[in-house]
């Protein structure tokens, strides 16, 4: 009942990792999503904000674009990932972690591809398809062991 | 590309490698203490004031230079970050896992220099 108040053992005992909402995998997922979602907001947001006439200062550091609703939606979702991760660092080793938010290289392309209509040629078609490989290398034995639990 | 450039490069994987370590370390302690705990609060400062650097550099070099050339640098911070990890916060990996970074290094890579 209280074991949230119990002294939590160290180092040697491995404490269990939270499950449903909490889980930690689950989150790096939506670390993946919040990322590229913000990516594509940003992008929308500095296109409807190209002024070229605009003074020199507010060009180099982009300022302009904070005049856009789709570049504040592109910020928020970028502090909600960084929250997000450091649930994920609590959980997850960060020489796991780490690569799999690669994920991003994959998401970002497709995208842009799939909602802003650029287009993407075979050669980075075959790197995606690298980047999806590795992942799959490193997540696997992650599912394993947590199927196992 | 000049010297300078590439200094600039390596400072910003520098920076992005530390602030991740920091953040991961003060993370750590999270298992046994509680959020106020002041190793906690440095740590997670000083991961966010080098991810902040890491993030200016970043941005200045994108303005300097195409999206191409810093691609294969973004590649290499995976591999960069976990061989970190190994030295510093003793993260063991296996084989694998190691197999699965590289293909993630190409891979950005390509899609990077494509």
């Amino acid at each position: 009942m209280n074991s949230e108040q119990t002294p939590k053992n160290s180092a040697s005992a491995e404490l269990a990792l939270p499950t449903g909402w909490l889980n930690p995998y689950l989150h790096l997922a939506i670390n993946g999503l919040l990322v590229t979602v913000s990516e594509l907001m940003l992008k929308c947001g500095a296109m409807e904000t190209i002024k070229p006439d605009a003074s020199l200062l507010l060009n180099i550091f982009g300022f302009s674009t904070l005049g856009s609703w789709w570049v504040w939606g592109g910020i928020a979702c970028y502090i909600l990932g960084f929250i997000n991760w450091l649930h994920i660092l609590r959980w997850i080793p960060l020489s796991l972690a780490f690569p799999l938010t690669s994920v991003v290289h994959v998401l970002i392309p497709l995208g842009s591809w799939f909602f802003l209509g650029e287009y993407i040629n075979p050669m980075r078609w075959l790197g995606i398809a690298l980047i999806i490989a590795g992942i799959w290398f490193i997540a696997k034995p992650l599912m394993w062991s947590e199927e196992a639990l | 590309m000049t010297a300078r450039l590439l200094l600039l490069i390596i400072l910003a994987q520098i920076a992005l490698v530390s602030g991740q370590i920091f953040l991961k370390h003060g993370m750590n302690f999270t298992q046994t203490e509680n959020m106020r705990y002041s190793p906690i609060i440095r740590n997670i400062s000083a991961g966010i004031l080098a991810l902040t650097i890491w993030f200016l550099l970043w941005m200045g070099l994108m303005q300097k230079l195409d999206l191409s050339y810093l691609y294969p640098f973004e590649g290499m911070s995976p591999v960069l970050l976990v061989i970190a990890t190994c030295i510093i916060l003793k993260e063991k990996l296996d084989l694998r896992s190691w197999a699965g970074v590289c293909l993630i290094a190409l891979g950005t890579f390509i899609v990077g220099t494509s």
